[in-house]
């Protein structure tokens, strides 16, 4: 039969009925087949299945309502074959009957051929529209299923540690508008995400793997958290349309600065809480969402706090606090807190903020997609300290150092002088390890040399050209003034203009390959006044020891994983060595 | 109708006022009630007093609305939000973006 030719199926225990039926059908090039009684009808309707049923109503051995039941109850909701009652009864009742029992329309005895074909045609209509609208909906399910599979399977997946991230995620349709996403930093610090773009489903999706890439890559490559914010905005102020946008929270948790950096755009108040479940600090939302403005505003900040190794941060969308129960009432931020704090007691946040959930909305219709991260703020990948390498007795400093470059010159080196304005905008950690990259290729040594350039470039650029007295983070309240008094000096940097290059910070790097691995010769000099040395180093490691200090902790990491490390020229130039071993 | 508009006699404001639910369901006249309106130096006023729900695809129109304001170097204030859309309005930072009153 070829595909354009429809089938329909007449049944009536009048054979003269039936042939008229069929001639007329045939005139509107349909195959016909026909039955007898309603039980052959519904028997033939399983074999054929065909695309129309014409049916009287009275029938021996099954009437037309029963048949027309069977088979309503077999096509189901999945596949409409329309079906038409042709009937002599007239009046009200036969009418309702019909209906009831799942037929499509009636028609009444007597009529005229072309009323007939008229009626068919309507019908038909409707249902090839039926069948268009089933097409499209399956189209738009397998493009949702898609990208969830895309979305959990492939971007979320690869995500860090999820096994020491609580995460809740329910989506209002397959597809979640939500994206939640955490990456390791070459420090070891820990960089999270927890968005929500505008809409639900594939639509509001556009934005997920660009987010996630750059997301990662620029994790990975050393970008503060504040420069991937500004880079995600102005992708996606290009990318999404003007009613679409990105409402995200970020962090960056820096287990050996024992200190996190948050910011929210747009998503509701993040939290953190310690072990006893108390809130120490709320998160409120301080920008416009991502995506609407074509760069951050100029005064973006990120808040700093101090925290200790059993607090925990918990980003959540709104999906949480606008779930409504049947009455209507919102499940908002008090149920929510307690809900929280009674999981942190019973170390499980994320069951007991889903129960508490459960339990309020019963089984109402979720409206928004609901999502929560769960971030402990220690126990991350340690940064790794084994790469000191340990010289064997007999093995002397000349055998080990420069066995192929036998007068003791680099391979290479390289010089990299930010002056003024540059170093408020510039981040130069990334470019020299780009370097350093390019040259040597990538390596997990390259971790601690990532960590040494960090913590010196940033005490040049702070207590050297800025001035800044590292005392003033002693105290948590002085931590938070720190850093406001940093990004004030930083403007006031970039905006002189005539003395800029009076200001600088030099970074030249040196590189002497080994026999089985390499050593690195850092020097960073700042303009600076510079400091004394003795003293300074002497009052921190002293402090340190007694373990009450919060500044200072940046050298003495470095002092750690660096093989040497010396400050001269009153401390406006500091040496450091680095060596690494395959 | 959940959407409706008003030129002053002056034709110097457009007040756009919404009913309860401020949703996706309003997209379309929503859009209808300023697209044709090409007025320059105009004040848009949207009307936000009887709103008692808004979702964020509605603050996606309220931005299409602005683009829409500022090509016609026109002004936007968003008028006598209730609490709950104020929050709404807050957590997106809406307030820097356009005046809220």
């Amino acid at each position: 039969m070829p595909k354009n030719q429809k089938l329909a199926l007449v049944v009536d225990d009048s054979k003269m009925q039936c042939k008229l039926l069929s001639i007329l059908l045939q005139e509107e090039n349909y195959q016909v087949i026909a039955a007898n009684d309603g039980a052959s009808g519904v028997q033939m309707y399983i074999e054929h299945q065909p695309d129309l049923v014409l049916m009287d109503i009275n029938m021996p051995i099954m009437d037309g309502f029963e048949a027309t039941r069977r088979i309503k109850k077999l096509s189901g909701a999945g596949n409409l074959a329309p079906l038409i009652f042709i009937t002599s009864l007239d009046g009200e009742q036969a009418f309702i009957d019909s209906v009831e029992a799942g037929g499509d329309s009636i028609l009444v005895r007597p009529f005229s051929p072309q009323v007939f074909k008229a009626k068919i045609k309507a019908i038909q209509r409707i249902s090839d529209l039926v069948e268009q609208v089933k097409g499209l909906q399956q189209e738009q399910q397998n493009d949702a299923e898609l990208a969830e599979k895309m979305m959990s399977g492939v971007i979320e997946a690869r995500n860090f540690a999820l096994d020491k991230i609580g995460v809740i995620k329910k989506a209002a349709t397959i597809f979640s508008g939500d994206i939640h996403l955490s990456a390791l930093c070459p420090n070891g610090d820990l960089h999270i995400l927890l968005g929500d773009f505008t809409g639900h489903g594939l639509r509001s999706s556009i934005g997920a793997i660009p987010v996630t890439e750059t997301f990662r890559a620029m994790t990975k490559k050393g970008f503060s958290i504040l420069e991937i914010v500004a880079e995600l905005n102005r992708q996606m102020h290009t990318l999404l349309p003007g009613d679409l946008f990105f409402a995200a929270s970020f962090a960056c948790i820096s287990e050996h600065e024992k200190s996190v950096y948050v910011l929210n755009a747009g998503l509701p108040d993040g939290y953190l809480f310690n072990e006893d479940a108390i809130i120490k600090k709320q998160f409120s939302s301080s920008h416009p969402p991502l995506g609407i403005l074509p760069q951050l505003l100029p005064d973006v900040h990120l808040d700093v706090v101090q925290v200790s190794k059993t607090d925990r941060l918990v980003f959540i969308t709104d999906g949480i606090v606008e779930a409504r129960n049947k009455a209507g009432k919102l499940f908002g931020f008090p149920r929510f807190e307690s809900a929280a704090a009674d999981g942190i007691a019973q170390k499980d946040l994320v069951k007991s903020v889903l129960s508490s959930l459960d339990d309020f909305c019963e089984n109402c219709e979720q409206e928004d997609d609901i999502s929560l991260v769960d971030v402990p703020c220690s126990g991350w990948q340690p940064v790794k300290f084994s790469n000191k390498v340990t010289i064997p007795e007999g093995f002397t400093e000349e055998d080990s150092y420069f066995t192929r470059e036998q007068k003791g010159l680099p391979t290479w080196s390289y010089h990299l002088h930010l002056t003024g304005k540059l170093l408020k905008t510039v981040n130069p950690i990334p470019l020299v390890m780009n370097q350093i990259n390019d040259l040597e290729g990538a390596g997990e040594h390259w971790q601690s040399l990532y960590t040494i350039l960090t913590e010196l470039f940033v005490n040049s650029l702070d207590h050297g050209v800025l001035e800044l007295d590292s005392s003033l983070k002693d105290s948590a309240e002085g931590f938070g003034q720190y850093f406001k008094e940093r990004a004030k000096r930083l403007d006031n940097l970039a905006h002189i203009a005539i003395n800029a290059p009076d200001n600088f910070v030099r970074i030249s790097l040196k590189y002497f390959p080994l026999s089985h691995g390499g050593k690195m010769i850092i020097n960073i000099k700042d303009s600076g006044k510079g400091f004394d040395i003795v003293n300074v180093l002497k009052g921190n490691s002293n402090a340190m020891n007694d373990g009450i200090k919060l500044s200072g902790r940046g050298v003495e990491l470095v002092n750690q994983m660096c093989d040497t490390l010396e400050y001269q020229e009153q401390g406006t130039l500091v040496k450091a060595s680095y060596i690494w071993h395959d | 109708m959940t959407v409706s508009s008003k030129l002053s006699t002056d034709g110097k404001q457009l007040v756009i006022a919404i009913d309860e639910r401020f949703d996706f369901s309003s997209h379309q006249e929503f859009r209808d009630a300023y697209s044709g309106v090409t007025n320059l130096d105009l004040t848009y006023i949207l009307d936000l007093r009887k709103t008692e729900y808004m979702d964020s695809s509605a603050l996606g129109m309220i931005l299409l609305l602005k683009d829409h304001v500022q090509l016609y170097a026109g002004q936007l204030i968003i008028s006598k939000p209730s609490d709950t859309v104020r929050k709404i309005l807050e957590i997106a930072q809406f307030q820097r973006l356009m005046t809220i009153e």
